[in-house]
């Protein structure tokens, strides 16, 4: 047998386009079991991480080979579901691999916990592949309804409670607003399935049912990826979650409402771009000024917050703000640099949430004045946190930079032509250089300022594992962009058709 | 030029590359100086600067420079390509000389410094390799990477080394000039996108240069705007001036020289390199308001020279004054002035070492760089003394000096265009510049040096230059007496470049 995609399909023969869900939730269902069995936190994430590895092989081995199949019209596996998989799988590997030695989340049930991660991580996976409206759905709400679970298993702090409080209520009611956009759109369009949704509309003209549809979309999804002024729960639920799971939410959850806005988005309006009286250019315009509005506000809160979880949290509304960017440029090219930003911002802002975990299990607090010294006492850290900083702020040659150079060149010219969106990109690379003031203050505490303590940390083995990792990637793909690039342009074709 | 006394014709494999290795991994040998072993951080930056000084100046005698371009696909993804390409012509040899021989003197200069030595050389041979790269580049990917990397080794370098108020000026300098690169990075979208050819998006210089002649008057006119903005807030010009005094009168002597004499070129080589070449017919459109921010940046920084009580400070804004000659020649558009704008960007780089040499030592000998409270010292310290009489007089364009033909030059190339336009009366600003910069270079030899002996400080510590700094203070004037009394030998690289550029400047 070739080691290749032959031997998915060997194993899951027609449900192959699923193997790597089903792997994961095979995983999830043993997770509890294997820690009864056990009592040990070491065999449960060993199993975890052989778990996710056996999925990430999958769909490694599917996307490198091309695979391509469709399963029963709800879930089609292709380029674009192969890439999204595996920045979920990634998110996921990096919380199991810190979370079995932070201080967040020991008083936490660690089988539980698990496999509510796993699940949720098979949520997000089932909306990759999702070709149907249904499925999509069904994607979201697994992967909230265990995302509000683990928020809420931190229990030795109150702010958790509350957080998971808000969380539930703020999701709830984006859902809501998500199912009536589908139910309406569905009323529209005869068909829950995509493709066929955009045939059903490319030749209708626009009606207000399918305008009221797109809008109460854009806010289900709006909250979800926290675009302001959907974005008021991010700040607090990620402050209040633990470390490991803040990282879960902040770069993998969020990116399930990428996936969805592009997969219902893209697909219709690609296909009824032909027709005119489509109201396209309305909703590009919402969307651009959506994210004008977003990476504007995340990055000018941000400068206040004396908080790093808060901070990061701020940052990562602002970058949601540049991802939108693709939804208002709409080109193949535009989606390709999002998801290539979207794979970037994994390993940086990823990477800061895990040293930010690591801290506080070694008893350092949250606030930006705690990093006083870092430098000293952490040389390998505070270089790091330095790295992941500089590159969310997009000085070259780390990863951020190379991935927002190709999102904002995306705004300015497509395909030769100037677009209209170069006043995007003023405002993305002048939001820019405002985040650089922030993450400035952070990098000037950890080396120039002083600290009260000179004392030698030692983090965790798992977590400068999983910071080693962060780093290499953030140092990778600034320079070698196309190691994953040209996997996002696949994925990009493929939505453009 | 060098290779009429002597050519050297034998062709080291990778020289351009090695001009950015070497400084690399001489940053990174001497950051493991640590601990122990501090003491030797110098002699280890010492040999690295070196070697990259000696390559940079085989590079002057070599005849033929465009055997030594180099040329590697770097990102070929999703419609974009990004190459590795080096090389060096009649623009940026000057640049990539003198940044070899000021990093490298810089480095001797500093020998004394005791503060953490390693982090000090690691971070000015990091800077170096940002420098180099940023005048060398072929591709504008790699040079807007370049242009990055040299901010955050001076971040550093102000912050950590700086005087006082160093943090502030630091971020200061930081802000500023990361929020003028991403103006330009819009810039290099517009010029690289709207140049593309097949669906291809390529950043080198070459294929942005080949398809630019389709760009139409009105995308000329506001891309030059952006980058022209991007480039100029590094000359400085004001009234985005602001963040250069205080950069330099934090900054350690080191990053002071680093900062004047290549890093503010970067500026200028930005505007020629990309707004004049690319954008011609912006470039038309512009000339009017680059020849007021010009006189402007020239008037306003001799004015405020004088009002100046640190000597670090007025040598600071002195600098603006002299790139606002630069501009003015550069705003000509013409072979004289291209020429001469490169040659007073090589001349201010090698003045303005020594300028903020001798600020710098003014200030460890005498502990004070403050104007008033010195008096008479010519007596006390007349190595420093000499040098810095020296430097001003150079500074205010002696004849016989590098700085004579700079500003003769260029006085010259603007005489023509004053005359094209009708506009002779321009000139005299060019005149009253002079005039303030040699009264308050005078002025302030007269106050600091001449004079009776100031009692408003305590003298009993004063020492006059030690031998690092007289080895280094006197290689930059031998450079500057060689070049003032051959500035053919320089000139002579900038001919072949101007005037094909003045030709597609004068075509539109």
């Amino acid at each position: 047998m070739m080691f290749d995609s032959s031997i998915v399909t060997t194993i899951f023969a027609e449900f192959s386009p699923l193997a790597p869900m089903i792997v994961m939730i095979i995983g999830a269902l043993v997770m509890p079991a294997v820690f009864f069995a056990t009592k040990r936190k070491s065999a449960v994430a060993a199993v975890m991480i052989a778990v996710i590895a056996i999925s990430m092989l999958f769909n490694v081995l599917m996307m490198v080979d091309g695979y391509q199949a469709d399963y029963a019209g709800l879930f089609a596996y292709d380029a674009f579901a192969g890439v999204m998989i595996l920045l979920f799988q990634i998110v996921a590997f990096f919380t199991a691999l810190v979370s079995v030695s932070s201080s967040e989340t020991t008083r936490m049930h660690y089988g539980a916990f698990n496999a509510l991660l796993l699940a949720a991580t098979t949520g997000m996976m089932f909306v990759a592949t999702a070709s149907d409206l249904i499925t999509i759905f069904l994607g979201i709400e697994l992967a909230s309804i265990t995302s509000y679970v683990l928020v809420a298993m931190k229990r030795s702090d109150p702010r958790a409670a509350e957080a998971a409080v808000k969380y539930v209520i703020f999701g709830g009611l984006s859902t809501a607003l998500t199912l009536y956009g589908l139910s309406m759109l569905y009323g529209v369009a005869g068909t829950t399935n995509i493709e066929d949704i955009a045939i059903a509309l490319s030749t209708q003209d626009f009606s207000w049912a399918f305008g009221i549809a797109m809008i109460t979309m854009i806010a289900g999804f709006g909250f979800k990826i926290a675009a302001v002024p959907f974005h008021a729960w991010a700040p607090d639920v990620y402050e209040g979650a633990a470390t490991p799971v803040t990282m879960f939410l902040g770069t993998g959850s969020k990116k399930v409402g990428f996936v969805a806005l592009f997969k219902i988005f893209l697909v219709i309006f690609v296909a009824a771009s032909s027709t005119a009286a489509f109201a396209t250019e309305e909703l590009q315009y919402i969307f651009a000024i959506i994210a004008a509005i977003t990476m504007t506000v995340g990055n000018v809160v941000a400068i206040s917050q004396n908080n790093i979880k808060r901070m990061l949290a701020y940052s990562s509304i602002a970058q949601a703000g540049y991802i939108l960017i693709v939804m208002a440029v709409m080109s193949e090219y535009a989606l390709a640099s999002g998801m290539f930003h979207m794979f970037t911002h994994v390993f940086m802002k990823g990477g800061a949430f895990l040293i930010v975990g690591a801290l506080i299990t070694v008893g350092i607090g949250e606030k930006i004045s705690d990093y006083q010294g870092l430098a000293k006492r952490a040389p390998f850290i505070a270089f790091a946190m330095t790295l992941f900083l500089f590159s969310l702020a997009g000085i070259p040659p780390l990863a951020g930079f190379t991935s927002k150079l190709f999102l904002f060149s995306s705004a300015i010219y497509d395909g030769g032509v100037m677009t209209q969106w170069v006043w995007l990109a003023f405002v993305a690379v002048l939001n820019s250089a405002i985040s650089l003031y922030y993450y400035t203050r952070v990098v000037k505490a950890m080396y120039i300022e002083k600290g009260a303590n000179a004392e030698r940390i030692k983090i965790p083995k798992t977590f400068t594992a999983a910071i080693v990792t962060c780093v290499v990637f953030v140092i990778i793909l600034g320079l070698f962009p196309q190691l994953i690039m040209d996997f996002c342009a696949d994925a990009a074709a493929v939505l453009f058709g | 030029m060098f290779s009429d006394i002597f050519a050297f014709t034998y062709e080291i494999p990778y020289l351009l590359t090695l001009l950015l290795i070497i400084p690399l991994v001489g940053a990174i040998a001497t950051l493991a100086m640590g601990g122990k072993r501090q003491k030797n951080a110098k002699y280890v930056a010492g040999v690295f600067s070196f070697v990259t000084m000696v390559l940079s100046v085989i590079l002057m005698f070599t005849p033929d420079l465009s055997v030594y371009s180099e040329s590697y696909t770097w990102i070929e993804t999703a419609g974009v390509k990004m190459s590795y390409i080096l090389s060096v012509d009649g623009l940026s040899i000057l640049m990539v000389f003198l940044t070899g021989v000021l990093v490298f003197l810089s480095t001797v200069f500093s020998a004394r410094e005791s503060d953490k030595p390693h982090y000090f050389f690691a971070l000015i041979l990091a800077m170096e390799v940002g420098l180099m790269g940023v005048y060398m580049a072929g591709d504008y990917f790699l040079f807007y990477i370049m242009w990055e990397v040299t901010l955050i080794p001076m971040y550093f370098l102000i912050s950590w080394f700086g005087g006082p108020r160093r943090h502030y000026a630091a971020i200061k300098f930081f802000i500023y000039t990361h929020v003028a690169s991403v103006v330009m990075l819009i810039g290099i979208f517009a010029i690289v996108f709207g140049a593309a050819t097949g669906g291809i998006a390529d950043f080198s210089f070459e294929a942005v240069l080949a398809g630019s002649a389709a760009f139409g008057s009105t995308f000329q006119v506001l891309v030059f705007g952006l980058l022209f903005f991007g480039f100029a807030v590094k000359m400085p010009i004001v009234p985005f001036h602001t963040w250069l005094p205080d950069a330099h009168t934090e900054a350690p002597t080191a990053g002071s020289v680093l900062l004047a004499g290549v890093m503010l070129k970067m500026g200028s080589y930005g505007i020629i390199r990309v707004c004049l070449e690319v954008l011609p017919e912006g470039a038309q459109y512009w000339q009017p308001i680059m020849v007021f921010i010009g006189i402007l940046a020239m008037i306003y920084g001799a004015y405020a020279c004088i009002a100046q009580k640190d000597l670090k400070k007025m040598v600071a804004f002195s600098s603006i004054s002299h790139m606002g000659m630069v501009m003015i020649a550069m705003a000509c558009l013409s072979d004289i002035g291209i020429q001469f704008a490169i040659f007073q960007m090589f001349a201010h780089g090698l003045i303005s070492a020594v300028l903020f040499m001798v600020a710098g030592a003014t200030g460890h000998s005498v502990g004070t760089r403050e104007i008033p409270l010195l008096g008479g010292l010519a007596g006390k310290l007349p190595l420093l003394a000499a040098f810095m009489m020296f430097g001003f007089l150079a500074s205010l364009g002696l004849p016989g000096l590098v700085g004579f033909w700079a500003e003769f030059g260029i006085i010259f190339g603007f005489y023509d265009y004053a005359v094209s336009v009708d506009m002779l009366w321009l000139v005299i600003f060019c005149l009253l510049s002079l005039l303030l910069t040699a009264g308050y270079y005078l002025w302030a030899m007269q106050r600091t040096m001449f004079g009776r002996l100031t009692t408003k400080i305590d003298l009993s510590h004063i020492h006059d230059l030690s031998r690092p700094e007289v080895i280094a203070l006197g290689a930059v004037c031998a450079l500057i007496a060689l070049f003032g009394l051959w500035p053919d030998l320089a000139l002579s690289y900038l001919e072949g470049y101007s005037s094909s550029l003045a030709l597609t400047l004068g075509v539109i």
